[in-house]
């Protein structure tokens, strides 16, 4: 059938165009790669520690603090690293050991640790766990110190004392327990997961937009003008080149879910709802390329400006920052997110492969993403029909 | 020197006509700066509060110093917000909120039981009860620590008791005094705060000058990429055939793109500055960054489109060096936090200098931005001489 004729010619030069195997083919696994290794595992804050003693003092709090879950620790040798890592943000925090800690501890004198942390709140947290980690492991040395000098005793022997005589008191306990169930889920959140769906949005919707560039030069080269001189109905050239950009967006977009699937392991829920998904996308995708194709009659241009509305609409359509933290820290950003219909494409996955939702659940969304396509494709089949042989 | 500008005037007078220029060099960039601080700012801007519901069901002597001393102090000092529950289930309850996710607003509960004081001034075992938000876990974690804390200094205030009169039981009568002596000993370790400066671009002006690096390196590519299209097109041989000498022609490209970088990155500063509220910082600083970036972006891009045999592969090279190395550097999200490797990667990219340039700007003064422009002048010039050795191949046929 000669629509498909005019697809296959459409895909034929796809495949040719040389910068596609990195763009469409590296690019994405390369992002979904980087995100999943950055932002993939959750913020764990980083503190940076100088500890130039060897002694055990110094030993018994590294281990404490290395054990500690609530962040993770980065030996440094000396201060000015330290200080330079946390202005620069490469750090959350620097904690300072003085030289004399491991002498100052067994004589019961005080010593003072440095908190190295820019201004403002975020650092609090970190500040007050740090905080109650050092009175756990300094209460021993604390009672020693305090009975060497009621009891007018040695602080060895006071050590000894304290230490028989803590272990038997009882101790106030703190008791802990979560409520509520974590947007994130209980359920296995794949490092890879939230990044291949948002790159699978944001390359199928950019691959369209950039190869819109093909169909203005279709016009612009009289490809078009010489099928329309053939025995063909401008509906027939017009599906064919629907197809067309349809079959781009979709070699796209399963890509990525093939290829993440086998390189990452990322799930993606219920095969058939996850397929329409995919279908419904690329129909948006490619409508969006339609229009673009009929309104600009510069390839040229029709490629930076592509590039520019495809990075734009991922970004606000919730493919760089999650949709549920717009949605706990943003509202606002979050309403205009679902003007575009990326949000509604990865709130059906966060329903697929978080909640091990099926097609029922997603059907909704697949009619609003169907309703996005309808708009793209009608506009553009509307112009089309007057500027496709100019 | 003077054929160099000719050819330079002309090649700019070319691209001033295509409007594709106008789009990579300025409106893209500054369309997705703002697209972007929309998006983010809203979200890194916001301030840390937690907020915290307190049963105080034991009322006693002990409880106070937690619930008015500690988180009394945070909350006057607006870190902290409290909401003051009167059982624990209440308290419990509000953090869970109604229904499947928990309330955003409440980050944690903290629970003192009926008789906690009582038990622990006898010594009885007693606990403290902290429940977290499964959502908030920077503020449900400052909970955590903060009862922690307390806990740990009444266990040292009970130790240090029960230490003193396990070995002087005469002392037993004594207690409340010791316990008061205890509590007034200084910890033999504190914590100093000690505030370090930004050394960082705020958010804002991360985005626009992430943005202004990337694309700089697509304008450039505009005045390094027509030597191979001038070669395509066939005015290549006639400007060889003038009498000019090779090096004007190579100088007349350089200028055109020289041009085209600082000319777009002025018009970027100036409209992110005014328009999104970015703080680029000290102008002499910045301009010799920009100076900086702009000469090894066209030492980079003339090196990638020198490897290329024809126009359309220089600028399928070009797309991609330029894309990579914006990756790479950083410019789209600050893969500084990302430690490690990638962390480590960035710094062969001339994006990473730039930025990191316009970082200790930020916090410092002129003198800091030092070794950030010589590493760029280091790209410009082992980029630029490469590029130089390959095309005076071709440029000789």
């Amino acid at each position: 059938m000669k629509a498909l004729a005019i697809a296959a010619s459409n895909l034929r030069r796809f495949a040719r165009e040389r910068s596609n195997v990195f763009f469409v083919l590296i690019l994405p696994m390369l992002l979904i790669l980087v995100l999943g290794s950055v932002f993939g595992r959750g913020f764990e804050p980083r503190v940076g520690l100088v500890a130039p003693g060897t002694g055990d003092p110094t030993s018994a709090l590294v281990e404490g603090l290395e054990a500690h879950e609530g962040f993770a620790v980065h030996r440094h040798d000396d201060r000015d690293t330290v200080v330079r890592a946390v202005e620069r943000g490469e750090l959350e925090a620097g904690l300072i050991l003085p030289p004399e800690f491991d002498d100052a501890i067994p004589a019961g004198d005080a010593v003072e640790i440095d908190f190295i942390a820019r201004p403002g709140q975020d650092s609090l947290s970190l500040r007050r766990t740090i905080g109650a980690l050092l009175a756990e492991q300094m209460a021993l040395p604390r009672i020693a110190a305090f009975v060497a000098r009621e009891g007018d005793v040695p602080y060895e022997q006071a050590l000894a004392q304290a230490t028989a005589v803590t272990g038997q008191t009882a101790g106030v306990k703190v008791a802990t327990a979560v409520a509520g169930e974590a947007f994130i889920g209980r359920r296995n959140w794949g490092q890879f997961d939230l990044g291949a769906q948002q790159q699978l949005m944001l390359f199928m919707f950019l691959t369209s937009l950039a190869g819109s560039a093909a169909l203005v030069q279709t016009r612009r080269l009289g490809i078009a003008r010489r099928m329309f001189a053939t025995p063909t109905t401008v509906r027939t050239i017009l599906l064919g080149e629907g197809l067309g950009r349809f079959g781009v967006a979709l070699v796209q977009g399963v890509y990525i879910v093939l290829g993440t699937m086998v390189i990452f392991g990322v799930r993606w829920g219920d095969p058939l709802s996850a397929i329409l998904i995919v279908l419904a996308f690329g129909l948006v995708g490619s409508g969006a390329a339609m229009l673009m194709g009929a309104l600009f009659s510069n390839d040229q241009q029709a490629v930076p400006v592509g590039v520019f509305l495809g990075l734009g609409t991922a970004a606000l359509g919730g493919c760089m920052m999650p949709l549920y933290v717009m949605e706990l820290f943003a509202p606002t950003v979050w309403t205009v997110a679902h003007l575009m219909p990326h949000a509604w494409a990865l709130d059906a996955f966060e329903i697929l492969a978080l909640r091990d939702g099926g097609l029922g659940d997603v059907l909704p969304f697949l009619g609003i993403l169907l309703g996005y396509a309808a708009a793209f494709y009608l506009l553009a089949i509307w112009r089309l029909r007057a500027v496709l042989t100019r | 020197m003077r054929s160099a500008l000719v050819i330079a005037a002309k090649d700019l007078r070319q691209r001033a006509r295509d409007r594709s220029v106008y789009v990579f060099a300025i409106a893209a960039p500054l369309g997705l700066a703002a697209i972007f601080g929309f998006v983010f700012n809203p979200i890194s801007d916001a301030d840390f509060t937690a907020t915290f519901a307190v049963a105080n069901v034991d009322q006693g002597p002990l409880a106070a110093p937690l619930v008015d001393g500690v988180l009394g102090g945070l909350a006057d000092g607006g870190n902290v917000n409290l909401v003051h529950a009167t059982s624990a289930e209440e308290a419990a309850r509000l953090v869970e909120g109604d229904g499947e996710r928990a309330d955003q607003d409440v980050d944690a509960a903290i629970i003192i039981p009926a008789g906690f004081s009582a038990r622990v001034q006898t010594g009885r075992p007693t606990e403290l009860r902290v429940v977290q938000n499964a959502n908030a876990s920077l503020a449900s974690t400052l909970a955590l620590a903060i009862v922690q804390e307390y806990a740990r200094q009444l266990d040292y205030v009970q130790g240090a008791v029960t230490t003193v009169v396990s070995s002087d039981p005469a002392r037993l009568a004594d207690a409340a005094a010791i316990a008061q002596r205890a509590g007034a000993t200084p910890r033999p370790v504190s914590v100093r705060d000690v505030s370090a400066t930004i050394k960082q671009l705020d958010n804002t002006t991360f985005y626009a000058a992430g943005l202004a690096a990337f694309f700089l390196f697509f304008t450039v590519q505009f005045g390094v990429n027509s030597l191979l299209e001038e070669r395509h097109a066939g005015t290549l041989n006639r400007l060889l055939a003038a009498p000019l000498p090779r090096w004007s022609i190579i100088l007349g490209k350089a200028i055109t793109a020289f041009g085209l970088g600082l000319v777009s990155m002025l018009i970027l500063i100036v409209g992110t500055s005014f328009i999104l509220g970015a703080d680029w910082g000290n102008p002499a600083g910045v301009a010799l960054l920009v100076v900086a970036a702009t000469a090894s972006a066209i030492g980079v891009m003339a090196m990638v489109s020198a490897l290329a045999r024809t126009s359309e592969q220089g600028e399928v090279f070009s797309s991609i060096a330029a894309v990579g190395l914006g990756i790479i550097g950083g410019t789209f999200f600050p893969i500084n936090q990302a430690g490690g490797v990638l962390a480590s990667l960035r710094y062969v990219t001339p994006h990473a200098w730039f930025l990191q340039g316009l970082g200790d700007l930020a916090g410092g003064s002129i003198g800091d931005i030092v070794p950030a422009v010589a590493a760029l002048l280091a790209f410009t010039a082992v980029t630029s001489g490469i590029a130089l050795a390959l095309l005076r191949r071709r440029l000789n046929p």
